[in-house]
């Protein structure tokens, strides 16, 4: 370590360094969004055609896949989800004495942002990166390439029906997931805090929570599905590099949808107050 | 079974729910001998140099921009809807950051940073040891005489014990940050009644350490057993991804629930 090297160069400077590695990283993630966006593009085209460019069969097979298969992940999510937001609404409850804001307190909370969020979570790690993976697999043993050769459009056979399987999903899970959270929270605050079922009810119906509380977190899943949707199908098809690349595809995959969600999130949140 | 001459395809309720039971009941257990095995290969087990070291870095650095960016909007988009929350029932901020921290320290922070670690270090491990298992270099390491849990979880188990608990102080941090700079924003909440530290106390204290502990030993046990059950070639490795991911986000859920009601029984809710 003491000897210095004797090549006659001085290294670049850090800063340099820092410059070209933000730029580059930069050009990647334009790339991604770029490529998203065509992907995008190409789909809503095969969606919007007269009569729509989409293989049924596949919508129905992955519907099946997705939504009914990811049904039980769900369903313990949303109950733990709601017992985990009473338990941290109850301080609240019990400092102001008021045990009528508990449904109110853990319904606002649930419904406008955790239920969404979590669901979305789940979904994105148990549909969006198996699908990544699907889709990687075909691409790098040259599936789709066959599917070229025999003249069977690749968007409207397989990423249509996978896009409008995943939006599909998420938005009805989430639906779902609202209620079963709601009812988990019910009864763990009796359980746990011993707040009536009928209280927590009254708190959700009592005037302080409004439809526009559901729709805001429903707005936000379908959002959420786009993302993920897009994400999936755009790293499948952009795998390279054999299976190495489907499990660096998959990992993309998923770091990019919890990103995405996340900032979106955000973004909406503050867009509709 | 042999004298049937057509089987009939085997779809009935009872043997799915069955097979789903059957199917958690030995997943749990092996994942369990997988933790014991860790343990046991803490305090026995022979440590390659550097090893942990190496974990910590690809663990805790690589994952430090990802934790911090996704931190940074959860802060702001929580501090709003708590602003939009109270507004409808009572327009007083003081108590905002109060609260906001108080809810951080015990919960979201540790919740929702473990959340995101899961998804980058969970699929991360999954992927590397499935990769070593599809590829036959586990079961190489196993001729050599090597444990794969002594030579590959545990480096990696007590990386994310140091680096999980560092992540979520440092990410509780962040959100903290966001959420004041929001609120001065949104709300014009002053800063030096945002940063107040008055709920704070020692039962939220070790809630919240108690969640970083488990949760950076959950991670990687349940990534691992998910890396090691790998089988099927490369499109395994996916599915081992696919699963490191789900399960370690139920592991981190359902730990939350448990220890957030053993701290409502222990500490109250004063």
């Amino acid at each position: 370590m003491a000897v210095p090297e004797p090549t006659a160069l001085p290294p670049p400077g850090r800063l340099t360094h820092v410059a070209a590695a933000s730029g580059a990283a930069l050009l990647k993630i334009a790339g991604t969004a770029g490529g998203m966006g065509v992907l995008l593009g190409r789909i809503l085209a095969r969606l919007f055609a007269f009569p729509p460019k989409i293989d049924g069969p596949e919508l129905k097979r992955n519907l099946h896949k997705m939504a009914v298969k990811s049904l039980p992940i769900v369903v313990v999510t949303a109950l733990f989800t709601g017992a985990i937001m009473v338990i941290q609404a109850a301080p609240l409850v019990k400092r102001y004495g008021a045990e009528g804001l508990l449904g109110w307190g853990a319904g606002f909370g649930t419904l406008r942002e955790v239920a969404p969020l979590l669901t979305a979570l789940m979904i994105s790690g148990r549909v969006g990166a198996n699908n990544t993976a699907e889709l990687g697999t075909m691409v790098v043993t040259e599936q789709i390439d066959a599917l070229r050769t025999l003249a069977i459009d690749p968007i409207a056979f397989l990423i249509a029906p996978r896009f409008l399987a995943i939006i599909v999903t998420l938005f009805v899970m989430t639906l779902y997931a609202d209620a079963l959270a709601l009812f988990g929270a019910a009864y763990s605050g009796y359980g746990l805090i011993q707040v009536a079922p009928q209280s927590f009810y009254n708190g959700l119906t009592g005037g302080l929570l409004h439809f526009g509380d559901v729709a805001n977190g429903l707005l936000k899943s379908l959002v959420f599905a786009l993302v993920i949707a897009l994400a999936s199908c755009h790293f499948g098809l952009s795998t390279t590099g054999g299976a190495p690349g489907v499990g660096r595809s998959v990992n993309a995959t998923v770091v990019a949808s919890a990103a995405g969600v996340f900032v979106l999130d955000y973004l909406i949140s503050f867009l509709l107050g | 079974m042999a004298d049937a001459p057509l089987a009939r395809p085997e779809t009935g309720l009872v043997r799915n729910v069955g097979a789903a039971g059957l199917d958690l009941l030995l997943g749990g257990r092996e994942m369990y001998s997988v933790f014991v095995r860790t343990l046991y290969y803490v305090f026995r087990g022979r440590r390659e140099r550097g090893a942990v070291v190496r974990q910590m870095f690809e663990i805790g650095n690589r994952s430090l921009f990802f934790v911090s960016i996704t931190m940074g909007f959860i802060g702001m988009i929580l501090l709003y809807q708590a602003g939009l929350q109270s507004r409808r029932v009572l327009p007083d901020y003081t108590m905002l950051g109060a609260t906001y921290l108080e809810l951080l320290v015990r919960d979201l922070a540790a919740s929702l940073a473990a959340l995101m670690l899961a998804t980058r270090v969970g699929a991360g491990i999954a992927a590397e040891i499935g990769s070593m298992v599809v590829t036959e270099q586990v079961d190489a390491l196993r001729m050599c005489a090597a444990d794969p849990i002594d030579f590959l979880v545990v480096p990696r188990f007590l990386a994310s014990m140091v680096m999980t608990t560092a992540l979520i102080v440092w990410s509780g941090a962040v959100a903290f940050v966001a959420g004041a700079i929001t609120a001065n924003v949104a709300f014009s909440v002053p800063f030096h009644t945002f940063f107040s530290m008055q709920l704070i106390d020692a039962g939220d204290l070790t809630i919240g350490l108690a969640k970083c502990v488990a949760y950076g030993a959950a991670i990687p046990v349940v990534s691992a057993y998910c890396g090691l059950s790998t089988f099927g070639g490369s499109e395994g490795v996916g599915w081992a991804t696919t699963r490191a991911v789900v399960n370690s986000s139920l592991a981190i859920i359902i730990l939350n629930a448990f220890i957030s009601t053993a701290g409502l029984l222990l500490f109250g809710t004063k």
